[in-house]
């Protein structure tokens, strides 16, 4: 027993890449998976500084103090990264509609329409004021309660003098006998007060703070003290569609699992496959072959052929069972196209990416070794585990260097920041810079394996 | 005879190491040519220069009148040339997850055969190695035999008129090492030449016409078996005698003397062993057996190339 330990341990030892699959492989994931845990929660050595802000436009239609004020409190969160457009600033005119339309295709992950009126009816304790209408992106789940959440935060500390004021005013109509004469007055003092500090808040935070008429304030206590009207970005108003639109919802999820894992695993199949060069390099059966066809760039060109195709397939089979059984909506013309698209690109790139790994490495081993480190380490990263979006930003930037972080963007392209008004070359241009990187990628990929295919050529 | 191969001077370095130091080989039309020599000798490197696979640093390659391969320039990518060659790896170098028909169908094809003329030649390579019954079994069920056999198979789905073989037997029972010597002195009396290495000296000995001895990477002897033998340990028998006691030595002073063996060498055997008996007698020596012993390529082998160890 002792001999066998001693021996698989010599084994191990002088396998270098199944050592540093054993040992380091797992402190990597470790790190990864860490770094984007840590990174939400905002603890760690990274701080608060490394989680990643949801990028947010909002559009005041109101300009009143209220409305700068609750907007200054919101820039001032941590986790927003808000900008602001004023109609009274904008050379062109913008309603709701562009706000969504500006959600809809990633630009930004969340909008906010302050509605004309929000300023005088804040806070509105009877319900009666409009809301603020928050246009989020369902690709990112963590959007819309994200911002509740921080909007009734921002909102005590916006404009607490009229929360005050309008809050004994709705208290003294509704119960009359509550307020004294003297206490009414030490209450107007207070509020004066209360102003004078929001204001001075308020210019430490934004320069165009300015003062407008206090009366212009209302009180809504549905969902807090700001009543929110949130929608999808995708989502009509119609409310007949949505039972559509929760399909469409449910489609653009499937799409995005469907490409996140169909991407990993192609990955991992064409390496695998690649290996079979490797076992014939070792068979003999290689040199055989060169022997007949005198090219070891016609070999190549045939493996990479062939795994691509095994990859089409690959993710055709994926995707027609998310159709089949997820309901994923494949069929549409748009969708259809870009499909096809992506996935032959997709899948020429994971197969010139399998070739090249098994041209560089030397042995089965090695490849097993060297490809489950590349491609677990590029799928956590390009988002095939785990959402980008719920990554810290540096990790959001590292995932553009990942093959799977393009094919991803490019499938969600696609399926979920699609426009159903685009036609059909709209469309494709969508994704034109993913399809680009990939063809760029599988060149390049080629090329490596060209070169380090050298050795089985004419010495 | 007209040369089908002739390999003049090769010579290949690998970084410090002389794999070939000026080989030279001639194949000629229709007869099979062993190439021997200890491990490392430069078998391999002097296979793979002819197949095309090793460039040369010096010297040339000539097959079939057309030059390959000059010392130092890009071999000729004539396959019209390499066409008529047939290539028989050492190792099994078959696909074991395909049957012998997709595998003689899969190097056909990549030798540029039509698909006819590539059904013809499936039916009569597998008549000739006997693999009819298996023939659609994967190759991974096979015994090591029938495995070399397929191996050997893919190589001739072309016809080749000159087929390298490297060590075409290695690992096989000696029934199976049989039947490939017969498919290939089949091959020779259809008009195939053959150049095969093989550690099997004696059935080197029994199916070559010609003998090539390489050493250090270059030709140590080349020849028939009865040229090789007047260049080297002579035609002449060794007759053994065996002593019932230890033989002293100065007893038989012109033989070879070890204990209870006496060795001398005679020229022709039905004359001369008579008096050979005699002078064993005359010295004391008690008879026990004689064993009379013919010049082997063993013999020449390692009178060639030395006793030690290579490996």
């Amino acid at each position: 027993m002792r001999t066998l330990l001693w021996v698989s341990w010599l084994n191990l030892l002088r396998d270098k890449v199944a050592l540093g699959t054993v040992f380091v492989l797992p402190v990597i994931f470790f790190s990864i998976f860490a770094a984007i845990f840590v990174g939400m929660s905002g603890g760690g050595g990274g701080g608060s500084s490394a989680v990643q802000k949801l990028n947010v436009v909002a559009l005041d239609l109101d300009e009143s103090r209220v409305s700068q004020s609750l907007l200054g409190q919101l820039q001032s969160t941590t986790e927003l990264e808000l900008t602001v457009q004023r109609p009274s600033e904008l050379t062109q005119a913008k309603n709701r509609d562009d706000i969504r339309q500006e959600v809809r295709t990633g630009k930004y992950n969340a909008g906010l329409v302050i509605p004309a009126d929000f300023g005088r009816h804040f806070p509105d304790f009877a319900g009666q004021g409009p809301a603020i209408e928050l246009i989020y992106d369902g690709a990112n789940p963590m959007a819309k309660p994200m911002i509740g959440g921080v909007m009734q935060g921002s909102a005590f500390t916006a404009a607490p003098d009229l929360m005050m004021e309008r809050g004994f005013e709705f208290l003294d109509q509704n119960a009359g006998w509550f307020l004294t004469d003297q206490q009414r007055t030490i209450l107007q003092a207070l509020q004066q007060q209360l102003r004078d500090a929001t204001s001075l808040a308020n210019n430490e935070n934004s320069d165009e703070s300015e003062d407008t008429n206090a009366t212009d304030v209302g009180l809504n206590a549905l969902n807090g003290l700001v009543r929110i009207s949130a929608s999808e970005a995708r989502d009509d108003t119609d409310r007949a569609q949505q039972q559509n639109q929760a399909k469409r919802k449910r489609s653009s999820m499937t799409a995005y699992y469907a490409a996140g894992i169909g991407v990993m695993f192609l990955l991992f199949s064409t390496a695998g496959a690649a290996g079979s060069i490797l076992d014939e390099e070792e068979s003999g059966t290689l040199e055989r072959v060169l022997s007949a066809i005198r090219s070891s760039q016609k070999l190549l060109l045939g493996k990479w052929l062939f795994y691509g195709l095994m990859g089409v397939v690959q993710l055709v089979i994926m995707f027609v069972f998310a159709w089949l059984v997820f309901g994923l909506d494949l069929w549409t013309v748009n969708h259809a196209v870009g499909f096809a698209l992506m996935t032959v690109l997709t899948a020429a790139a994971a197969s010139a990416l399998g070739v090249m790994l098994a041209t560089i490495c030397r042995t089965r081993a090695q490849l097993n070794g060297v490809s489950t480190v590349v491609i677990l380490i590029m799928s956590a990263l390009g988002g095939s585990m785990v959402p980008r979006f719920v990554m810290p930003a540096f990790m959001q930037k590292t995932s553009k260097f990942t093959f799977n972080g393009w094919a991803l963007d490019g499938y969600l392209n696609v399926f979920w920041y699609d426009d159903p008004n685009h036609s059909l070359v709209q469309s494709v241009a969508t994704i034109v810079p993913q399809l680009a990187m990939l063809v760029a990628m599988t060149v390049a990929f080629l090329l490596v394996a060209r070169s380090a295919a050298k050795r089985w050529e004419v010495q | 005879m007209q040369h089908v191969l002739q390999v003049e001077g090769a010579e290949r370095r690998f970084g410090s190491t002389h794999a070939l130091c000026g080989a030279d080989l001639h194949v000629l039309a229709g007869e099979v040519m062993a190439l021997l020599g200890p491990n490392g000798a430069g078998k391999t490197t002097l296979i793979r220069s002819i197949v095309g696979r090793i460039r040369l640093d010096q010297g040339r390659i000539e097959m079939f009148g057309k030059t390959i391969c000059e010392g130092g320039s890009a071999i000729s990518p004539d396959q019209h040339t390499f066409a008529r060659l047939g290539v028989v790896p050492q190792e099994i170098a078959v696909y074991p997850d395909l049957n012998a028909m997709e595998n003689l169908r899969c190097f056909a094809e990549l030798q540029g055969m039509a698909r006819t003329e590539i059904q013809e030649q499936t039916a009569w390579v597998l008549e000739w190695t006997g693999l009819q019954d298996r023939a659609k079994d994967l190759a991974k069920t096979y015994s090591g035999g029938m495995k070399r056999r397929l191996n050997i198979g893919c190589s001739m789905m072309h016809r080749p008129q000159l087929l390298l073989l490297d060590e075409p037997t290695v690992g096989v029972d000696p029934q199976s090492r049989q039947r490939i010597w017969e498919m290939l002195q089949q091959l020779q009396r259809e008009g195939t030449s053959i150049l095969l290495t093989t550690h099997q000296l004696d059935e080197a000995q029994q199916i070559s016409d010609r003998i090539t001895i390489i050493d250090h990477g270059k030709t140590a002897a080349s020849g028939s078996f009865d040229e090789l033998c007047q260049t080297t340990i002579g035609l002449q028998r060794r007759v053994i005698i065996v002593s019932a006691q230890p033989i002293a030595p100065e007893s038989l002073p012109t033989w070879e003397v070890d204990q209870h063996l006496a060795v001398c060498r005679v020229n022709n055997v039905a004359t001369e062993l008579a008096d050979v008996l005699a002078v064993a007698k005359q010295a004391g020596v008690p008879i026990r057996d004689v064993q009379i012993e013919a010049p082997s390529l063993q013999a020449i082998f390692i009178h060639l190339t030395g006793k030690e160890l290579r490996d």
